[in-house]
């Protein structure tokens, strides 16, 4: 009797000890991690909207059927912002309020992504590769900037990469911008304000609005201006133009493209005015011989999906997946929001089975890699011409 | 000094094909204001619609051996002008039937709305991908002096002048014509002296149908096509302001201008005067409200006095 007091609250002691130690973590149970996705699912980008996620799923799928995370399946859950800010904030709060999300993964565009950077701060939720290739990601000087993992390289390191390519091609090219007059063109110009300073040069800089039709006037200029190389800082529709207009005016600069005119249809739909045009990615295509692309094709035929779609934007989701799941499992069995932080920053030259140039993050390194390699248009088909530059 | 020179008439060609797109989508404002006082912003989403069926045809076409040239074009064409007859007569039964004595505001609701469906249920049909339309004309271009255009900018002019010049002989020339005429001056007027009103409004909604469909066929593969081409329709707005609402030259006249404006602003003047490029967006505007000032309904408008 008289042990009885001190054995039951030491017994009591250690289970509240024990629930301290364990206050759960949102959107983790025993068998299941919930992440949280924003798309834009019927705004301009709607075409990515489907196929991120799509192509992230089949990567989660097969750690799913391997038996997961440390004994967890991963679910993603899915919002629309219609590429709209306003939007992204509401959908990131129901995901982390309502839905208790473990961690954001893959939110669509540059404008959006910046909108929840509070909210990251407040909730101390990590985003992990957001989906935006804009140097301003990884840019420590901004609200919330320890939650964001960024992948890609960077628009501005890309267009400084392409200047320099060019000037390597031609000591005496005179190199030209023509680029898109939202986030994305600023984080270019960024980019190209560098590269000026260091080469010394001016780069005559030519703008288009978004969805703009006719390119006319800034083909001439480019023209006049003499440019030998043009560096296109758009999507796909915009490039096509541009590169059918120059060469119904007869006049054939090196067109180079940042990395969102990757897209195949560029290649594509600017036929005979698209031939030679070089465009930046920051891994390696979906079609190339790297393991993690090999894996990727497999699996993608295994889903029974229309392989028209097989392309680059499903890839995307699909390798963005690898680190995200690369940062889960080195975060270890007992899962928590800041062990995941920890864990991404352990990471150093992850190049998820070869697509990537190797992604690194440190406690005060939020960019994934400065490498990019290039892309050349050849009658349609796709090429790689260069290693990992940087 | 050539060299400006040579650049600034570039601009201006390419300007007018520009504007001849506007043109097109200006025209179909025009009929059916011109008949019945809607302004239908529905109009670019009329074309869009049209050049996806032009598109869809195309691309059934493509499988069959004899029909992936030329005559699959033609073929596909006369498909998209049959389908523009159908839901022309779609829209006026719709829209229009119901509304017919109800306010002008209530119509021109009614458009903006069926425009956002419109947009809706293609990207529903045709799916989120841009689609890559070719040119029926090829890729080729005519070079005169130093000055290029495409073949296919070509067939954009021409198709918006002879558009318009039929119409206006319509208008002006033919029963029809001055029955839609008569119709949109007074309706009540226009029945009692035996004109079939309601046929009227069917027709120029049908009209405008096709008008939308072949400027959609024409700019399809300019532009690319997706469902957004449809906003192109605000551009041809002001075009339709411009000429002077309600006018059949007046469209094509205000398109042109635009467009002239536009690649010229975009171009030389951003060259030269670098400060230009930060206002490209609103020069449209502001040369709109500068017409407006000075002539009120617009270049070709005739202004109505109202007998009180």
């Amino acid at each position: 009797m008289k042990f009885r007091t001190p054995v039951s609250s030491i017994l009591l002691m250690a289970l509240f000890i024990g629930c301290a130690g364990r206050e759960p973590t949102p959107g983790v149970t025993d068998t299941e991690i919930l992440i949280g996705n924003i798309q834009d699912l019927s705004g301009p980008m709607k075409e990515l909207g489907m196929a991120l996620p799509h192509g992230a799923n089949l990567y989660f799928n097969y750690i799913n059927d391997k038996g997961g995370i440390h004994g967890r399946q991963i679910r993603m859950t899915m919002e629309d912002h219609q590429y709209n800010p306003q939007k992204a904030v509401a959908a990131a709060k129901k995901l982390i309020e309502q839905d208790q999300v473990f961690c954001l993964y893959q939110v669509i565009g540059t404008s959006p992504c910046e909108a929840i950077r509070s909210l990251l701060e407040e909730n101390e939720i990590p985003l992990i590769a957001p989906a935006t290739q804009s140097g301003t990601m990884s840019d420590r000087s901004r609200t919330g900037w320890k939650y964001i993992f960024h992948t890609d390289t960077g628009y501005d390191k890309q267009a400084n990469i392409l200047v320099d390519y060019a000037y390597e091609q031609n000591a005496e090219a005179k190199v030209a911008v023509l680029y898109q007059d939202d986030d994305y063109g600023a984080n270019v110009l960024k980019g190209i304000a560098e590269a000026e300073a260091r080469h010394g040069v001016t780069v005559q800089k030519e703008a288009f609005q978004r969805g703009a039709t006719d390119f006319a006037g800034q083909v001439m200029n480019l023209n006049k201006g003499g440019a030998t190389h043009v560096i296109i800082g758009g999507v796909v529709r915009e490039p096509i133009i541009a590169m059918k207009t120059a060469a119904a005016m007869g006049y054939a600069p090196q067109f180079l493209g940042i990395s969102p005119t990757m897209d195949h249809r560029v290649a594509l739909g600017s036929g005979e005015a698209g031939e030679g045009f070089i465009a930046a990615n920051f891994a390696q295509l979906y079609n190339s011989d790297v393991e993690g692309a090999k894996l990727y094709r497999k699996l993608f035929a295994a889903s029974g999906t229309d392989p028209k779609v097989m392309g680059m934007y499903n890839f995307y989701g699909f390798m963005t997946a690898m680190i995200l799941v690369e940062g889960l499992e080195r975060a270890g069995k007992r899962l928590t929001r800041d062990g995941l932080i920890k864990a991404m920053e352990g990471i150093k030259d992850f190049d998820g089975k070869g697509v990537f140039p190797g992604i690194s993050y440190g406690p005060n390194d939020r960019a994934g890699t400065d490498a990019v390699v290039l892309v050349i248009n050849e009658g349609g088909k796709q090429r790689i011409i260069s290693d990992w530059i940087e | 000094m050539t060299d400006t020179l040579g650049g600034l008439t570039q601009e201006v060609v390419s300007g007018v094909a520009l504007g001849c797109i506007y043109a097109l989508i200006a025209l179909g404002f025009t009929l059916i204001y011109k008949a019945t006082e809607v302004v239908n912003f529905a109009q670019g989403e009329l074309m869009m619609v049209g050049a996806y069926v032009n598109f869809f045809i195309v691309t059934a076409l493509l499988d069959i051996p004899l029909l992936n040239g030329a005559m699959g074009f033609l073929l596909a064409f006369a498909g998209a002008v049959a389908f523009a007859f159908l839901f022309g007569t779609f829209l006026d039964l719709i829209i229009n039937r119901p509304l017919k004595d109800e306010p002008v505001f209530s119509v021109i609701m009614a458009t903006i709305s069926m425009a956002i469906i419109l947009r809706a249920v293609m990207a529903l049909i045709a799916g989120p991908m841009t689609r890559l339309p070719v040119s029926p004309f090829g890729s080729g271009v005519v070079k005169i002096g130093g000055i290029v255009i495409s073949v296919h900018d070509l067939f954009i002019i021409s198709s918006a002048v002879a558009l318009v010049c039929g119409f206006y002989f319509f208008f002006n020339r033919t029963k029809w014509g001055i029955a839609m005429k008569a119709t949109s001056e007074d309706p009540m007027a226009a029945s009692l002296v035996g004109i079939p009103v309601k046929k009227v409004y069917r027709n120029v909604w049908i009209f405008s149908m096709v008008v939308a469909t072949v400027g959609g066929v024409l700019l399809a593969p300019k532009t690319l096509l997706d469902t957004n081409i449809g906003f192109l329709g605000l551009k041809a707005f002001p075009a339709a302001v411009l000429g002077g609402f309600g006018s059949i030259p007046g469209a094509i006249v205000g398109g042109v201008i635009l467009g002239v404006i536009e690649t010229v602003s975009m171009g030389t003047l951003s060259f030269h005067f670098p400060w230009v490029k930060e206002i490209n967006d609103i020069i449209v505007w502001i040369v709109l409200i500068a017409v407006l000032m000075i002539r009120p309904a617009g270049i070709f408008g005739r202004e109505e006095i109202d007998r009180v």
